[in-house]
């Protein structure tokens, strides 16, 4: 066993037979495990046997081309199904038809997805008692991914998705395992007499071993560009070399021309020997160091020979560069020279370990190029490595210093899944007393990181943000956000502007919040279509809409507001509110088959429908209820702005007039008829009369808000509720004392800014003054500021823009500036935002004069 | 056809099993031509493919023989038991080809538990060994060699030539 680890490790994790049944229990049976790759099983009905933590496997191209994996057993008596280590099922067997699995004891027969086919004596045996439709092989978890290695789950509903657990740790490798398809040429096994874990630390040492000697920093410590190392989450660690131009750039050269020269002169690197080798690459360095090669190569016809593949390496890697993806708890996979290396274990015993060893090339290579593969892989991985020192004796390797952190991290990640001290595993694994893993073991358990479970409710502004600025923090607990919704959530903006205009084939992840990619790096769960129906401060868990509890330690609020809808049309088609990107698909969908739209509010999410929707053609009426559009949020003058711009391009604007009656025909939307009596007709209806905060789950669980039965959950300046373990973000939170809620991305972005400070204990960022934007027609209005409206004292005072087009209108109270909306002058925008940051007010009766800075008096 | 050929081409490939078990490098390449090939492969049935576990010539044998007694390997011995099963002597007399079975034992002396490992023979690897000889002067010697590995338990002591 190594030092490094045994400084630490408990030895009893060696040899325990319960640790051991523990282990192929909550671990093998648990992860991803990639069992053969997808080469080996070519055409459609090969198979391939194999196993995990003593369960058979059987694994089977299906005539669709699609992979299956089945446990190998059979579901009549429980006996094993296939025993060759592949083959193909196109033949019959003895005692079945082509095509068939059959197990042999009573000929039963399933087909390549499982399905039993034939059950001899089925009526005579059984009578109705027994249909062969209800028996077919146990189906698992099974991907095919990474380079088309075949990944099996034994756990049905895996806690992580494959994704998820390995995509960080092999998308490094990805560029050059899929850059084209890949085959196996190379397989053995060997059974060792040990643990696999001890194996797993020799392999960690052989590899440091050829890195410290080429005195390659590790990237343990700053300034190594060259090399890399990354401790990923569950364990998984990547390192490798990859050459650089800057930093590093001279060792890095080194160790390629001394595998350039290795190559050339046919010479084995040897690592007892890079030493010495390095010492006089190093010499030659500074005199031509190319001649000096060419001298060295003892046999120039050789070289010229091998001039086409010498300089062979794996897609998207130079000749040099190495790669290697540790995943826990030991799959290994390296790019070395032109092959790529893949080990897997199997763990038979506390004392037994069987490896597999796996090399691949290209599928198309040619036979040159093959064989340069073959002696690449060989260098490292042959089952023979004569005369050089084969990876298995250990004897072989060299203890080093620093690389504690690699076993560190390797046995950390068992020590959390297994709950038991690595140290000592009489204790429970160590981790803050308010870690969820205090609970009893469960299989659940396996992917959590220590530290606290923070759970957001709402994937959108808000919840998304806390996430991140908490990661960015460097929380390193655990991150869950839930979301009723479907697909990756979206930006909310868009949706009345810019994704209205796309035909209905577009892609929508233009409009992501994050990319996919962001969850994983950030270790960030995500549960879409997961409606939240309680929230249980007592025993603080929330239960789902299916029933599932979810624990939380800390639970931030990111519900955000619902659209307020008009009871008399509830029920009646082709009547729209806009909030989800699901609403703008509908809206987008009917508007193109739509001629007219009647809008029932003058808000900002009825105007920009309009004007998105103007542009398509269609003909609008806005009715607003208040005598003048935008009545709540905007100033009177910048209002009148926007609703000349909306008369110009033909919309008609109807103020001052309530909807009575909504008018249908057939159960769809056919009109509307207004407080005077006026009716209107139109094809659809877009009801855009405000939101609602969505707290009904916060007043219901107890938590104080605006009202007694619902209105916004009233927060502290830190984010938290009336509750210690619960926060509030976003549209549904309200600071206690303001009025009104801010409806916005700015501010869902800054309370959650503020809520992440606080569950992490990092520094508050700045509050600066509220923004928002808008875009109608061509027209772009940025408003900063809350403009207070039915304040008497309150006045503005328009600026012409620096742009032709552009108007800014200043509000003050008194001398005050308290609000200025701007329009198309983004350069007058970021002055006024300026002043409204640092507490500046310009002088208010200069600022209606173009020439005059507000930054600069 | 030569029967004494024949024989001394058997007795080269009993030499060369000899040299082997014992060790003695020298004795073995002094049995091979300069041109001498050395190859160990092994058909996987898992992979359904023929595999090349190592290649190389004579010149790189010898320099991987040289670096032997610098590393710690194992020290089990290697114990080959060959027949020759069919020599070929090309027309011309100047190549043959031979095919023999080779079975090898390691006779354990290194073990996780020495104590109670070392004494205890078990079976190594089981193959065939594909030679081609070039015969000058009437001496027969190893062109090429092909170890065709049967079973593949090369767990440990695996870096000597077969
Ligand atoms: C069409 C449109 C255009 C807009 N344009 C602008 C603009 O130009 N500029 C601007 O600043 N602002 C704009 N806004 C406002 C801005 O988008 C919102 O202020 C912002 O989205 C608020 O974010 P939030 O995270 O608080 O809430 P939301 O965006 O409302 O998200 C809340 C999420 O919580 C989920 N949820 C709620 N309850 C549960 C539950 N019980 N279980 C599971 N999930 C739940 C919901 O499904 C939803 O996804 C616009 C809004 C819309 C709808
Ligand atoms: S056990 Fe398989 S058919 Fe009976």
């Amino acid at each position: 066993m190594s030092k490094s680890s045994s400084q630490f490790v408990d030895s009893r994790i060696f040899s325990d037979p319960e640790i051991f049944e523990d282990e192929l229990e909550y671990i093998f049976k648990q992860v991803w495990v990639p069992v053969c790759h997808e080469s080996e099983v070519a055409q459609p009905y090969d198979f391939r046997t194999t196993s995990i933590a003593r369960e058979n496997i059987l694994v089977v191209r299906a005539h669709d081309n699609k992979v299956n994996a089945f446990l190998n057993v059979c579901p009549h008596r429980g006996m094993l199904i296939e025993r060759r280590p592949q083959g193909s099922f196109l033949e019959g067997q003895p005692s079945g038809n082509p095509k068939r699995i059959t197990c042999m004891f009573h000929a039963w027969q399933f087909d390549m997805r499982g399905n039993c086919v034939y059950v001899a004596r089925e009526k005579e045996g059984y009578q109705d008692r027994f249909s062969k439709n209800d028996a077919g092989l146990r189906r698992l978890r099974c991907e095919v991914k990474y380079g088309g290695f075949v990944w099996v789950n034994l756990n049905d509903q895996p806690q992580i998705s494959l994704e998820e657990w390995v995509g960080d740790a092999l998308e490094d490798m990805s560029v050059s395992i899929e850059h084209s398809p890949l085959e196996v040429f190379h397989y053995h096994k060997a059974v060792l007499g040990r643990n696999y874990k001890e194996n797993h630390d020799d392999l960690i040492k052989f590899r440091q071993n050829i890195t410290n000697k080429l005195k390659i920093n590790d990237g343990l410590s700053e300034g190594s560009s060259n090399s890399r190392l990354r401790h990923l989450g569950f364990g998984h660690v990547i390192s490798g070399m990859l050459r650089r131009q800057h930093q590093g750039e001279e060792v890095s050269r080194l160790y390629g021309e001394l595998l350039d020269w290795a190559h050339t002169t046919q010479l084995p690197l040897r690592s007892d020997k890079l030493d010495e080798q390095l010492q006089r690459i190093s010499a030659m360095m500074k005199s031509e160091i190319k001649e000096i090669i060419k001298a060295n190569a003892p046999d120039q016809e050789k070289v010229r020979e091998s001039e086409t593949t010498h300089n062979l390496s794996f897609p998207n890697m130079k000749r040099g560069e190495w790669l290697i993806v540790d995943l826990f708890p030991g799959f290994h996979f390296t790019i070395h020279g032109s092959a790529l290396s893949v080990m897997t274990v199997t763990p038979l015993a506390p004392d037994e370990v069987m490896l597999e060893v796996r090399g691949l090339g290209l599928k198309g290579d040619t036979e040159g190029i093959r064989s340069k593969r073959i002696s690449d892989h060989n260098e490292v991985w042959s089952p023979l490595n004569i005369g050089l020192p084969a990876w298995q004796r250990d004897s072989d390797l060299e203890e080093q210093g620093n690389d504690e952190q690699y076993f560190r991290q390797y046995y950390n990640e068992w020590g959390r899944i297994m709950d038991r001290l690595p140290s000592n595993v009489d204790e429970k694994f160590l981790a803050p007393p308010t870690d969820v893993a205090t609970t009893p073991p469960s299989k659940k358990r396996i992917f959590e990181r220590p530290g606290l479970h923070v759970v957001v409710i709402g994937a959108s502004h808000a919840g998304i943000n806390v996430a991140d600025k908490m990661r960015k923090n460097g929380f390193d607990g655990n991150i869950t956000i839930l979301d009723r919704q479907s697909g990756g959530p979206m930006e909310r903006p868009p949706l009345s502007k810019a994704f209205l205009l796309e035909s209905d084939q577009k892609s929508n992840s233009n409009y992501l919040l994050k990319q996919k990619k962001w969850y994983r790096t950030n270790d960030i769960r995500l549960r879409t279509k997961t409606s939240v129906e309680k929230i249980n401060l007592e025993t603080k868990k929330l239960i789902l809409n299916d029933g599932e509890q979810i624990q939380f330690d800390k639970l931030v609020i990111a519900s955000g507001a619902v659209p307020r809808t008009l009871p008399i049309a509830e029920g009646i088609g082709n009547v729209f509110v806009l909030r989800q990107p699901s609403d703008a698909i509908s809206i987008r969908k009917q508007a193109s088959a739509a001629k007219k739209i009647i809008i029932i509010g003058g808000g900002y999410i009825g105007l920009e429908v309009a004007a998105s929707l103007r542009k398509k053609g269609l003909d609008i009426d806005v009715v607003e209820v208040a005598d003048r559009i935008l009545a709540r949020v905007a100033s009177a003058p910048a209002a009148n702005f926007l609703a000349d711009l909306h008369t110009s391009h033909g919309v008609s604007l109807l103020t001052g007039k309530g909807v009575d009656e909504i008018i249908e025909q057939n159960g769809v939307f056919a009109g509307v008829k207004l407080s005077d009596g006026t009716a209107l007709s139109g094809d659809m209806l877009l009801i855009g009369i405000g939101v609602l905060p969505d707290s009904k789950l916060a007043y219901e669980a107890g938590l104080d808000t605006l009202m007694d039965d619902g209105g916004a959950i009233l927060v502290d300046e830190n984010m938290y509720t009336s509750h210690p373990d619960v926060l509030a973000v976003g549209d549904v939170a309200l600071l206690r004392g303001q009025k009104a809620t801010v409806e916005s991305v700015h501010n869902a972005q800054e309370t959650s800014a503020v809520a992440a400070a606080t569950l992490t204990k990092a520094t508050p960022p700045m509050i600066q003054a509220p923004w928002f934007w808008s875009d109608q027609y061509d027209t772009k209005l940025q408003s900063v500021g809350i403009v207070p409206v039915g304040d008497e004292r309150v006045y503005q005072i328009s600026r012409p823009g620096k742009r032709e087009g552009g108007i800014s209108f200043w509000s003050y109270r008194e001398n005050d500036l308290v609000a200025v909306e701007v329009f198309s002058d983004p350069a007058t925008y970021m002055e006024a935002k300026q002043c409204l940051d640092t507490g500046r007010s310009p002088d208010p009766n200069l600022i209606g004069d173009s020439s005059f800075s507000p930054i600069s008096h | 056809m030569d029967l004494d050929l024949e024989k001394q081409i058997e007795r080269t490939i009993y030499r060369a099993a000899l040299a082997l078990d014992t060790q003695q490098w020298n004795d073995w390449f002094a049995l091979c031509d300069e041109k001498f090939e050395y190859a160990i492969t092994s058909f996987s049935p898992e992979i359904n493919k023929d595999m090349i576990y190592f290649s190389g010539d004579k010149k790189e044998l010898k320099g991987l023989m040289d670096m032997l007694p610098k590393h710690n390997t194992d020290h089990s011995p290697l114990h080959r038991h060959t027949s020759v099963y069919t020599i070929d002597v090309a027309k011309n007399g100047e190549t043959a080809t031979a095919v023999s079975s080779v079975i090898v034992y390691q006779n354990m002396l290194d073990g996780q538990n020495s104590h109670l490992d070392s004494g205890e023979s078990r079976l190594f690897v089981i193959g065939h060994y594909h030679d081609k000889f070039i015969i000058k002067d009437g001496m027969a010697k190893f062109a090429h060699r092909e170890a065709k590995l049967d079973n593949r338990r090369l767990d440990k002591g695996s870096h000597w030539p077969i």
